[in-house]
């Protein structure tokens, strides 16, 4: 029970550190990539 | 949002292709992270928060994109060896060039502008000012630009109802985030 627990406990953490790592990651990839671009949008829909 | 699409492009590409060839993906690791999100910031807060964007004068906001830029462009020069990056790292190079050269701004064109900008917000528009306080473009005609092809010269094909101008910078930028998140290098080569 406990080597059950300690187990589930232990793939938790790792998810749980993946999921950060990549969410970590797309978030710095996002504003480098916003920061680096500089696109002009401002006719919206066109002419 | 332009550039926002080739890192949706490339995460649906790597996290797909890596589930075809049953393995798992492995997005890249960077290292000096803190530099994008300190970078970042004077950008935030003069070119992309509505609240404080109003409250900060475009002399604050080209100094700080400048800035912003150096900061990730050292974060990119860090991480040249990940996949990708050195294309972003470029595309970042070019934008940075031209900005600096042009009073801080990137230019846009006057008759690029008149490709996709509807002629009633154009007409309240001077020539070497500011698009708005949201955009890092202001309006010049070509032959005042310093390295005009390096400029927001390029425009959405007409068939897009979303119009937007962008540069060969730009292209680099979406280009190497693309390779960078859709995983079509050697497996692990961009890991530490």
């Amino acid at each position: 029970m406990k080597n059950t627990l300690n187990q589930f406990v232990l793939s938790f953490s790792r998810i749980n550190k993946t999921h950060l790592q990549f969410a970590l990651m797309l978030i710095a990839l996002v504003m480098l990539v916003l920061g680096a671009g500089a696109p002009e949008d401002v006719g919206g829909s066109g002419r | 949002m332009i550039l926002l699409s080739a890192v949706i492009a490339g995460t649906v590409t790597g996290w797909g292709y890596a589930r075809w060839k049953g393995r798992t993906w492995h997005p890249p690791i960077f290292r000096s992270v803190w530099l994008v999100f300190l970078g970042f910031l004077p950008q935030l807060a003069a070119i992309y928060m509505p609240l404080t964007r109003r409250m900060l004068s475009d002399e604050f906001a080209s100094t700080g994109l400048i800035v912003s830029q150096l900061f990730l462009l050292a974060f990119t020069l860090i991480n040249f060896k990940i996949p990708g990056m050195a294309l972003l790292s470029l595309g970042l190079g070019l934008n940075l060039a031209v900005i600096m050269l042009n009073g801080g701004f990137m230019p846009l064109p006057l008759e690029t502008a008149e490709k996709f900008v509807d002629s009633r917000t154009l007409g309240g528009l001077e020539v070497g000012e500011r698009i708005d306080s949201s955009s890092k473009d202001i309006l010049l005609p070509e032959s005042e630009i310093i390295l005009p092809w390096l400029a927001d010269r390029f425009v959405s094909p007409n068939w897009l109802s979303y119009r937007f101008a962008f540069s060969t910078g730009d292209v680099f930028v979406a280009a190497g985030a693309f390779w960078m998140l859709s995983g079509l290098q050697p497996a692990h080569s961009g890991e530490k």
